[in-house]
């Protein structure tokens, strides 16, 4: 007997916890040719499993490699599935700007908060690393993001986040799009001085945020 | 009044010996201190100071001579190893530090294992080397410290860092492997090192934090390559410095295991409660660098004369400090210690 799209979109869930592309492949492929919703086994499937990832990383049962490669198997179903969306039932998704600043380019923070938000369906444009305060702004008026996520991991460099704040004060921007920033020198102290919106204190926490924001 | 030299008092707080008063360094590699002040005052600058000898090694003396930090450091970035191993660079700048534009290799698969001899033949290896063979032989009294960046972070630095992490677990054979490719030539970089007067030798390692690895990989990968590399130094009859970045809760217990002669941790790690629970380890640290370059001199005198209280046997910046650091913070910091 066939599956039902709940215990479909379960297993895909476990899958991804278990960081098995492989079987969350063969499982998006099953929703196809059950006819389910698509859309359904991203949120209900594949995005739950990620939280579920998200949070086994803030218990310190996961770690850096472990989340990546859920990601992976995320990403495996994600690109099976998205072909069968039609258009008008996705609505659109909210997208965000994710970056390392200026001067920095560690990137493991900023890639994890990507592969986060990913998982969690929103539409990240990543600026890279060693990102100036203009590109992020430019980056997010042209691409109509609410929300830039900054990262950084050097001390050297935190200065220059608080110049993108600034500029999207010169702007006129503010509150029109938000900062969130994070990273190993960063504190909810320094988030508040420098007038970002939001502190982040890990990948999982981003999503929390962003979903908050966003409403 | 002094008793000891620099050098002595530093390899003595290495090995645990009665010292006059705690040394106080900054060791080089990812912890430098060529500040921007210090650059633009006496014209030896980077981004061309990671090339040349002859500005490499006035650069470390300035950086000495200004900061009053104990030794000498270098190189100024994390880069030499992964050139010389096919990565390309980026220099960066008066105050930004190089970087890898792009890995070299997309997997631990990929990697070509280049023959032993190539660190030798790297220009930038030499810049270093002769550097501290010029140091040395011209300034005995003061430790020449030759930096390294430790196998896990220069295996990310030539191989693409996600996949990388990932492959630690999926590829473990392969992962390995590449990890003891690059364990080996920076074997031969610092046995160059040490040929060359290098008096104590850095690691640090910044990808192998317990944050991102956990505690079963910080152990499986970290502390095996880390340890490898550390024996081989110990080999050469010099002792070696090994800095972990990252909050080490977790790790503790792997930390102990490392042969390093000090372990430098970063800011937020209780390195009294660390020396408490395992009171053979010879601590070194960790200065908030925040605090060094946020701060101004009174705040940082009081809270450098807390680590000399807290006993910690190596006083140090507790990672690596921001160039634009205003250098009368790091004296305050340095003559807080050397008044004790």
């Amino acid at each position: 007997m066939a599956k039902t799209a709940e215990e479909l979109n379960k297993e895909l869930a476990d899958a991804v916890v278990d960081m098995d592309e492989e079987l969350v492949g063969d499982l998006a492929n099953e929703v196809i040719e059950n006819g389910y919703d698509p859309l359904n086994a991203i949120d209900q499937g594949l995005a739950k499993g990620m939280d579920e990832a998200g949070k086994l990383f803030e218990e310190e049962e996961y770690f850096v490699p472990e989340l990546l490669m859920c990601s992976d198997a995320v990403n495996t179903g994600i690109d099976i599935l998205k072909p069968h969306i039609h258009l008008d039932d996705a609505g659109e998704r909210h997208k965000i700007v994710v970056g390392v600043i200026e001067g920095d380019t560690h990137d493991i923070g900023k890639n994890l908060v990507k592969v986060m938000l990913s998982a969690a369906n929103f539409e990240v444009i990543d600026a890279g690393r060693d990102v100036p305060p203009e590109v992020f702004v430019d980056t997010a008026v042209k691409e109509g993001a609410q929300i830039i996520m900054i990262a950084a991991l050097m001390t050297t460099t935190m200065d220059r986040i608080a110049d993108t704040i600034n500029l999207i004060k010169e702007r006129g921007l503010e509150g029109k799009i938000k900062v969130v920033i994070g990273g190993a020198p960063i504190s909810p102290a320094f988030a508040k001085k420098i007038g970002a919106d939001a502190y982040s204190i890990n990948a999982n926490a981003a999503v929390r945020i962003a979903r908050e924001m966003l409403g | 009044m002094d008793v000891l030299t620099p050098k002595e008092r530093l390899l003595r707080s290495l090995k645990k010996e009665k010292v006059d008063r705690h040394p106080v360094i900054c060791p080089g590699g990812m912890m430098n201190a060529a500040l921007v002040e210090i650059m633009q005052h006496t014209g030896h600058t980077l981004p061309e100071a990671h090339h040349v000898d002859s500005l490499m090694r006035e650069l470390a003396y300035d950086v000495y001579d200004n900061t009053g930090f104990e030794n000498f450091g270098i190189p100024f970035c994390m880069t030499v190893e992964a050139e010389a191993l096919g990565s390309p660079i980026d220099f960066g700048s008066l105050s930004c530090e190089p970087k890898i534009k792009v890995e070299a290799y997309k997997s631990v698969k990929d990697v070509e294992f280049k023959p032993r001899g190539v660190m030798e033949k790297s220009s930038r290896v030499a810049a270093v080397v002769q550097s501290l063979h010029y140091l040395s032989e011209k300034y005995p009294d003061v430790p020449a410290i030759g930096s390294l960046t430790g196998p896990l972070s220069t295996s990310a630095s030539i191989v693409d860092p996600m996949t990388f992490l990932k492959q630690l677990r999926r590829e473990k054979e392969a992962a390995h492997k590449v990890l003891d490719y690059v364990t080996g030539h920076l074997i031969d970089y610092a046995q160059l090192m040490v040929d060359n007067g290098a008096t104590v030798i850095s690691i640090a390692d910044p990808t192998a934090t317990g944050e991102i690895l956990g505690p079963k990989m910080f152990k499986e990968y970290a502390v095996y390559y880390i340890n490898k590399l550390v024996d081989a130094i110990h080999a050469m009859g010099v002792p070696v410095i090994v800095h972990i970045c990252g909050e080490m809760a977790m790790v503790k217990p792997q930390i102990a295991e490392l042969h390093g002669d000090a372990i430098s941790v970063d800011a937020f790690v209780n390195l009294k409660q660390m020396k408490e629970e395992y009171n053979t380890l010879t601590t070194m640290g960790n200065l908030s660098t925040y605090l060094l370059e946020f701060s101004d001199p009174d705040t940082i005198y009081k809270q450098s004369k807390v680590l000399l209280r807290n006993n910690i046997d190596i006083i140090s910046p507790a990672c690596g400090l921001s160039t634009s650091t205003a250098l009368k913070n790091i004296q305050a910091f340095t003559t807080a210690i050397k008044e004790e």
